[in-house]
């Protein structure tokens, strides 16, 4: 156990790659779009020019395969794409098929799916929104009720699904219905792709406690699916449901680190602007959320070394989601606080503080701990499968 | 990249290693039976993990007989002593005192005492705090004068880490032309140590007064401001590591019992609130993780932000430690708050940890400080 003293850096930092990075850091300044249009309908498409503009220029989809237009780059090349993209500020998807779609058809596809379905996704030509929840199936997803009957050589879809984000731009919905016996749960899914346009289906907006409509009801009434659009086999739907590709979410975390950050200097900025830096109890706040926002980039480090390493992503993967969505939380009441009752000023006030981000960040980020899988949920599911504690033995069978 | 996988690769195997030997030389009763006798050492451990393991050597230089590892080796164990509760000076010795003597570059100093300590014939100790308990340099009144060749030290130093039974002092003093570190024997005339009656009984503290002892002046040539502030982040980010260990080991012990402990008919960990407590201490335990290994690697090679990363993953893992000691005891109940079971020694182990260099709210400000809030 002898050697010469370390020098080599054990921390793990991607490799760097001054050239990609380089290339990359230009094309995004030379084909940045701008700042976003503040009407919601012109931001899909400004968005969706952005993603076209990606796509032209082979710069779309790290991680995905080069045959779908995708860039196919090592993890590590993967880790500085997402670092220059949000260091660039670009758009990033639209819906939420790329994230959590995608990944489902490039494993679990047919070659004629992936062609049909992946470039007009990746370029923006068409948003994929994602119908799981229902109103009785939330946490408890797997007892979903919306059905799809065989009838030749097509489903007929019948339900509703509800919380559906980005439903109202959305052409495509990827939905999780059922197709097996009433009681038949995880077993008895099907992975169906529906077009948003076809007869019989209805979206209602909702609005949401911000005030805003960013997602809605969709109502399936005798809704024709050719049997061409199911993923994976009749009643296997429930294993794709949450496939990812690669690690992805690794580079994800980090990401958020890094924007975070960001946001939380500029807190700091706005504290010491107003002198209330020179609060004691103030200071301490913000050295517990400095702690959590340096801690989520080590997390997101360690993570990405422990892929690059070992391939394996290890405990600190799962616990991510928990520790950003409380951060948001924290750090958005914190801000309001701060700023007292000018924190209360709507966007439309002109005393309003920065176009009252951190108010609408506060009442925003109540969906953190809800949306994709609740706090508590998330909690039972590290508890049972990092830790390995028994389940609820009056819950049913994972 | 391929730095970070082969150093992850020789950490692993360093901690199977510590991990297998500590499993079997210093089980609960072993530590128990130290801790009853009031003794600071199992001798025939001590000489097996400096002879046979090198690990009292691993952060001293070759050159000094020591294996050349760093601050991120040091942590590998140090994390394993925590969770096993070791009894034994190695702190002391090996991460203040070792690496106080490597920081202050000062030849002769080390080469006198540095093998000693890597080969354990010595056993050392570094001590700041005085009346106030605050490892804060400012605060420092012991002097030092110049007497005869060397130096005499007088003043009282408190919490000094195994102070009582050290057989070097690096007692920090003011001189005439400005602050110091002087080394103590610690048989020297002038010199009166005495264990304190403190929370942990697994890791003793002494108060060491010294009247005119004689002593030798380290790190001559060189200012101290340049290195001795250095020598208490890494004191912060190896005491991180340590208190790394304990936390995990309480979350194993809750997690174990969680699983067996039968009420209403299941097991209490197939209970929310219980599984919700447990993932909880997960989240501190990698987040601990992950700063530990940060503020071990920046401080391993130097990088600007050090400092700053050792006083965050003190400060993190002082919290995580010691809500996990106290979680482990809610979760095992009445049994829990027996003396029989280890629970306690945990809780003593963090919450001393935790307010080891000063009350924690001064870490938070200095955390403050260093991130220019």
């Amino acid at each position: 156990m002898t050697r010469e003293p370390s020098t080599a850096l054990p921390v793990p930092e991607p490799e760097p790659d001054a050239d990609f990075r380089a290339r990359l850091r230009e094309f995004l300044a030379a084909h940045h779009p701008g700042k976003p249009p503040k009407d919601p309908g012109q931001r899909v498409g400004w968005t969706k020019a952005w993603l076209a503009t990606l796509f032209d220029h082979g710069y779309a989809g790290p991680g995905w395969p080069r045959e779908f237009g995708g860039m196919e780059l090592p993890f590590a090349h993967q880790v500085i794409y997402h670092e220059e993209a949000a260091r660039a500020r670009v758009p990033g998807p639209l819906g939420t098929g790329l994230n959590i779609a995608a990944p489902t058809i490039i494993k679990y596809g047919t070659q004629e799916q992936k062609r049909r379905w992946l470039a007009p996704m990746l370029r923006g030509d068409t948003v994929w929104a994602q119908g799981y929840s229902e109103p009785e199936a939330g946490s408890d997803l797997p007892s979903l009720r919306t059905t799809a009957r065989r009838d030749g050589d097509e489903y007929v879809v019948r339900g509703q699904k509800v919380w559906t984000s980005h439903a109202g731009d959305a052409d495509i919905f990827f939905a999780l219905v059922r197709t097996g016996t009433r009681d038949s749960r995880q077993h008895g899914i099907t992975y169906l792709v529906i077009d948003a346009r076809a007869p019989g289906v209805q979206v209602r907006p909702l609005r949401d406690l911000t005030g805003g409509q960013l997602f809605a009801e969709v109502f399936f009434d005798d809704v024709r699916v050719p049997v061409a659009n199911r993923i994976g086999a009749e009643n296997g739907g429930w294993p794709l449901a949450r496939t990812s590709l690669g690690h992805e979410r690794a580079a994800g975390a980090l990401n958020q680190a890094a924007m975070y950050r960001r946001v939380l200097t500029e807190l700091e900025s706005l504290a010491r602007e107003r002198g209330q830096l020179a609060d004691p109890l103030v200071r301490d706040q913000f050295v517990d959320l400095e702690i959590r926002v340096r801690i989520m980039r080590y997390n997101a480090m360690m993570t990405i070394g422990g892929i690059l390493a070992r391939g394996d992503a290890g405990p600190t993967s799962s616990i991510s989601r928990l520790l950003v969505t409380a951060f948001e939380q924290d750090l958005h009441e914190f801000a309001v606080d701060l700023l007292g009752p000018a924190g209360l000023l709507g966007k439309s006030e002109p005393r309003a503080v920065q176009r009252s981000r951190w108010l609408t960040g506060f009442l925003r980020t109540r969906a953190s701990t809800i949306g994709a899988g609740t706090r508590e949920i998330q909690l039972n599911t590290v508890a049972e499968q990092v830790l390995g504690l028994p389940r609820d033995p009056g819950m049913p069978p994972r | 990249m391929t730095g970070g996988a082969s150093a992850s690769a020789e950490h692993d195997e360093l901690r199977q290693v510590v991990r297998k030997f500590l499993g079997e030389r210093s089980p609960s009763h072993a530590v128990r039976r130290l801790m009853a006798a009031g003794e600071e050492r199992d001798h025939e451990v001590w000489s097996l993990l400096a002879g046979q393991l090198g690990l009292t050597g691993i952060a001293v230089p070759e050159r000094f007989g020591g294996a050349g590892y760093g601050p991120a080796e040091l942590a590998v164990v140090l994390e394993e002593m925590g969770g096993a509760l070791l009894v034994a000076p190695y702190f002391a010795t090996v991460a203040l005192a070792g690496q106080a003597l490597t920081a202050s570059a000062d030849e002769d100093a080390m080469a006198r005492w540095l093998p000693g300590i890597a080969d354990g014939t010595l056993t050392a100790t570094l001590a700041v705090a005085e009346e106030s308990g605050a490892w804060d340099l400012a605060e420092v009144a012991a002097a030092a004068e110049p007497a005869g060749g060397g130096w005499a030290v007088t003043g009282t130093k408190l919490f000094v880490i195994d102070g009582h039974t050290a057989g070097l002092l690096l007692v920090v003093a003011r001189a005439p032309d400005g602050l110091g570190v002087f080394a103590v024997d610690g048989g020297a005339a002038g010199v009166e140590a005495a264990r304190l009656d403190t929370l942990d009984p697994t890791r003793a503290l002494a108060s060491v007064a010294f009247n005119g002892a004689p002593a030798v002046r380290v790190g001559v040539g060189r200012d101290t401001a340049a290195w001795l502030p250095q020598v208490l982040d890494l004191a912060l980010a190896a005491l991180a590591a340590e208190q790394l260990g304990g936390a995990a080991r309480c979350l194993d012990m809750a997690v174990s019992y969680a699983k067996v402990r039968e009420q209403f008919g299941r097991p209490i960990g197939s209970f929310q609130a219980i599984k919700h407590k447990c993932a909880n201490l997960l989240v501190d335990v990698e987040c601990g993780r992950s700063a530990v290994f940060h503020a071990s690697a920046a401080a391993a090679t130097g990088q600007p932000d050090a400092p700053l990363a050792a006083v965050l993953a003190y400060t993190h893992c002082s919290q995580a430690f010691t809500r996990a000691a106290k979680e482990c005891i809610q979760i095992h109940g009445g049994i829990g708050y027996t003396w029989e079971h280890d629970a306690h020694l945990y809780l003593r182990r963090a919450k001393s940890s935790q307010l080891l260099f000063g009350p924690p709210a001064r870490q938070r400000a200095r955390l403050a400080e260093l991130a220019g809030i």
